[in-house]
């Protein structure tokens, strides 16, 4: 038997004193400086041009924001390789392990680095700092609410705290697996040495941070008072804050694209020896599957957001009817993004959930088939549901009774997901760590969600419910108690992988049920007011609702309370928890099998896969137990057909 | 899932498409800096970038579907008469009723510039898909640089008459939602433009540093697929403004 012998690390590779080029000289300090530079040019030039104009002050918001924008991204070296592509000055190979993070220690976290852990990484921090910002606004909200006639926050205020949190939440939920999962693990689950693109993975990250700024400038420009929807025409009578919230959404357009896009061609041809797309990790089709409906959705967005915007700047019509434009025409756009893009956020968390379920139930992935078709099926399904969000508006009534079927449609997809998700655990050795806690909660929550969709979906049930605390409820089930939940999963699980070290589950079984007990009493008590009638986004309301909104406060408050002591769980053991083995979980797929940390190009040797990824429990007779594993021990990576077989492992060429 | 046995090498750092063409098992480009650089395929890299481009150029067409619905939602609805702009009379006299003026009559956009601009697009495509043929027969960099070069020039000239079509409408943005979308067609044509005419330049440059060959044309064939695409929206969002007022 001969074992491989592996080449040096790359990343212990000496590099010349010019290796990077400019990249040497960029971070994020230079990005913030040549931000603020551009934009105070570009508020400087289009004040003096324009100000006093019609449309002065918009122009001037826009401009500034746009200014921030190119400036940050050329001061990260966003640019650096299009630029030097054009000019035909092709980056040396030195180069690239300069832009991949050699030799560069921690620093690289705050560099434009092509690795797609550090990316994935960087992604994983930014995520949890926009959850910090939407959180605090939340409580904002419910604090707001603790009494009828709060004096907390003007209406005003109220409102503009209500429109941030929600996109602030939606951008953080449609990055939240995509960003740190689907770059970190998702390769090496591949077997790929790194992204499709490296370059486009880097910039992909950074032009969502440049984003940021400027959604939270808004609170600066007179806030964005229109919903989260930014419905027209209220968005073109909104102040300049608008502007900048849609720059926001251009950019974040921008970067989920590329990442979309980056994301598919790398599953598609990245593909280690063997590994067939019958044999992806069940995780992968939801990251591909969600990267494909995000390539759909988006342009939508960017369209709709473009014309708001030179609605607001150039005087245009689309959306203005005095002029000759149409709401009805905004919220169309609107809502063949915003449907789709759901499940754009709900997609990779539901596929990591059945990944983790597999192996915590030392069993394979209960109708793998039949859940990749669920879900194509709901992102086919998903562009055919827009107009369910206008059945009181007054557009087509016609066509209501077709998108009411068209969305009842959509949950029979999403019934056999979940049923393949309860077949996972049916009857499996069930090993109950930490993040299979969070399935459970995940799997309660969800149902809720669902079922309440349904109702929500039907004409006449909508037509009472809709714009009250019903729906915020329903979607904050789906959306946190769903989603968000499946991605705190994914966090436990993979965070051994990332970090190198183990979470401390006594803290994060506190966390746990913080946040179980937090979610159900915030969101019933959101329900309850559902129920009595009250409408959403206000800031007063009749006393009568009054019980209802303090047990939504009560819950809110605890839930904020059970992530915190996550936050602290997640801190903790990123700083002192035990170091982790390379696979503590005993599972099958690959990014387990790669030792932690993780080297640069991930795999010492390319990897052959021989065998489906979860065949937990295989070669064991009917009626016995699936053996213990032994702790973790490296995997031995060894020619084929050479090696001893791992427990449950069949071989057998692809 | 068992992994066993392996090689060397296949995709890693540096395989992005910006840059450095052939390297590694790929055919050798003379003038390249580094060399060995890396180890991936050129037939890998062409794969990986054919499909991020038909990607791409799947959600820009999304973006063009979206931009004629709206031209053809606002034009069907007609809201309040204002499509083309009203007929201001002492009952309409042309104010939102706070006494801003609204659009009256407006004409239509003189066809010659769009055409003029469309045309640009699909001769600047037709010099790209010259220069792929050039560098896929080994014509030489002088050949295929100066197809790009003409390609480049067009993809100027297709910007420069777009500014100055801005300049020469009969109407502004605040005329009504025919103003409003044919003003947008317009911007967004421009930034196509723009980004096609970035490419463009690089293209130029490169084959004039002789980056492109025989062994390498599939490189300028991804840039042709893109300069055909715009050149096709581009046609598409003219017809639609001249043959639909």
């Amino acid at each position: 038997m001969t074992t491989a012998v592996a080449p040096p690390l790359l990343e212990d590779t000496q590099l010349g004193p010019k290796a990077g080029g400019f990249y040497r000289h960029q971070n994020i300090w230079t990005g913030l400086g040549f931000g603020i530079f551009l934009g105070f040019i570009g508020w400087l030039v289009s004040h003096a041009l324009l100000q006093g104009s019609n449309w002065g002050t918009d122009m001037v918001v826009t401009c500034t924001m746009v200014g921030w924008v190119l400036g940050f991204n050329i001061g990260m070296g966003t640019f650096n390789a299009p630029i030097r592509w054009m000019l035909g000055h092709d980056q040396t190979h030195e180069d690239e392990l300069y832009a991949a993070g050699v030799g560069q220690g921690s620093s690289r976290y705050l560099k434009f680095c092509t690795d797609h852990k550090v990316v994935g990484t960087q992604y994983l921090i930014l995520v949890l700092v926009l959850f910090g910002v939407g959180g605090t606004l939340a409580m904002m909200i419910r604090t707001q609410l603790i009494t009828p006639h709060s004096s907390f926050l003007d209406p005003q205020t109220y409102n503009s705290v209500v429109t941030i949190h929600g996109m602030v939440m939606i951008i953080a939920t449609i990055i939240m697996v995509s960003g740190p999962f689907a770059n970190f693990i998702m390769p090496i689950m591949i077997g790929a040495k790194d992204m499709a693109f490296p370059r486009l993975n880097a910039m992909s990250f950074w032009v969502v941070v440049s984003a940021v700024p400027c959604l939270l400038s808004t609170f600066f420009l007179g806030g964005v008072n229109a919903g989260w929807t930014t419905y027209a025409p209220l968005s073109v009578q909104a102040p300049a804050a608008m502007d900048a919230f849609a720059i926001t959404i251009i950019v974040f357009v921008v970067s989920v694209t590329i990442a979309g896009v980056n994301t598919i061609v790398t599953v598609v041809t990245m593909r280690a020896k063997g590994m067939t797309m019958g044999r992806l990790p069940i995780f992968t089709w939801g990251a591909v599957i969600g990267g494909a409906l995000g390539l759909y959705a988006m342009p939508a967005f960017l369209a709709v957001m473009t014309m708001m915007i030179t609605d607001r700047v150039t005087g245009t019509s689309f959306f203005v009817p005095e002029v000759g434009g149409s709401q009805w025409l905004y919220e169309n756009i609107f809502w063949i993004m915003g449907h789709p893009e759901v499940y754009v956020i709900l997609l990779p968390p539901v596929a990591a959930v059945l990944e983790i379920a597999g192996t915590f139930a030392r069993k394979p992935v209960f109708g793998y088939k039949v859940a990749v078709a669920g879900f194509v099926a709901i992102a086919s399904l998903s562009i055919m549901v827009w107009a369910h969000h206008m059945f009181t508006t007054g557009w087509a009534p016609n066509l209501a009774a077709p998108f009411m079927l068209t969305t009842e449609l959509i949950s029979i997809p999403t019934g056999i997901i979940f049923l393949c998700t309860i077949g996972t655990l049916w009857k499996g050795s069930i090993w109950t760590r930490l993040p299979m806690w969070f399935i459970y909660l995940f799997i309660w929550n969800f149902i809720i969600g669902g079922v309440t969709g349904i109702y929500l979906s039907d004409v006449p049930a909508d037509q009472f419910f809709h714009g009250d605390m019903f729906v915020t409820a329903h979607f904050h089930y789906t959306l946190l108690g769903g989603a968000m939940i499946g991605a705190t999963a994914a966090v436990c699980y993979w965070f051994p992988k990332i970090s190198g070290r183990m979470l401390n589950e006594r803290i994060g079984k506190v966390a746990f049920w913080m946040i179980a007990i937090g979610i159900q009493v915030t969101y019933f008590g959101q329900f309850w007011e559902g129920f009595q009638g009250m409408a959403r986004r206000i800031a007063y309301y009749n006393p009568h609702y009054q019980a209802a909104n303090d047990m939504s406060t009560a819950g809110a408050y605890l839930l904020m309370s059970g992530w915190l002591v996550f936050l602290y769980m997640l801190i903790h053991g990123w700083r002192r928890g035990k170091i982790a083995p390379a696979n503590p979980w005993h599972a099958k797929t690959l990014e387990w099998k790669v030792p932690t940390p993780v080297p640069l190009e991930n795999f010492l040797v390319d990897p052959v896969v021989t065998s489906d990824p979860y065949t937990y429990g295989e070669g064991v007779p009917d009626g016995q137990e699936v053996p213990e594993f032994a702790p973790a021990a490296e995997p031995e990576l060894v020619p084929a057909g050479s090696g001893p077989p791992e427990p449950g492992d069949v071989g057998g060429a692809s | 899932m068992a992994i066993t046995e392996t090689d060397h090498g296949s995709e890693g750092h540096g395989s992005e498409g910006h840059g450095s063409e052939g390297h590694g098992n790929g055919p050798a480009v003379p003038g390249a800096e580094n060399p060995g650089g890396e180890h991936e395929t050129a037939f890998k890299r062409d794969q990986k970038e054919r499909l991020m481009l038909w990607l791409l150029i799947g959600g820009d067409a999304l973006f063009l579907i979206l931009e004629l619905f709206t031209w053809f939602y606002l034009r069907t609805l007609n809201v309040n008469g204002l499509w083309n702009g009203a007929k201001c009379s002492k009952a309409n006299p042309c104010t939102d009723g706070l006494g801003n003026p609204i659009t009256a009559p407006i004409h239509k956009a003189d066809p010659k510039h769009a055409i003029i601009i469309a045309i640009c697009t699909v001769l600047a495509a037709a010099f790209v898909w010259l220069a792929e043929s050039a560098a896929k027969r080994d014509a030489g960099k002088r050949s295929v640089s100066t197809m790009a070069g003409v390609a480049y020039l067009f993809m100027l000239v297709a910007i420069g008459w777009q500014i100055y079509q801005f300049q020469v409408l009969p109407f502004t943005t605040i005329d009504g939602g025919y103003a409003s979308t044919y003003e947008f067609f317009m911007g967004s044509t421009l930034a196509h433009l723009i980004l096609l005419a970035f490419i463009g330049l690089g293209l130029w440059i490169r084959a004039s540093k002789g980056r492109y060959s025989g062994a390498t044309w599939y490189r300028v064939r991804l840039i042709r697929f893109f300069a055909v695409w715009i050149a096709l929206s581009t046609v598409i969002l003219v017809s639609v403004a001249a043959l639909f007022y």
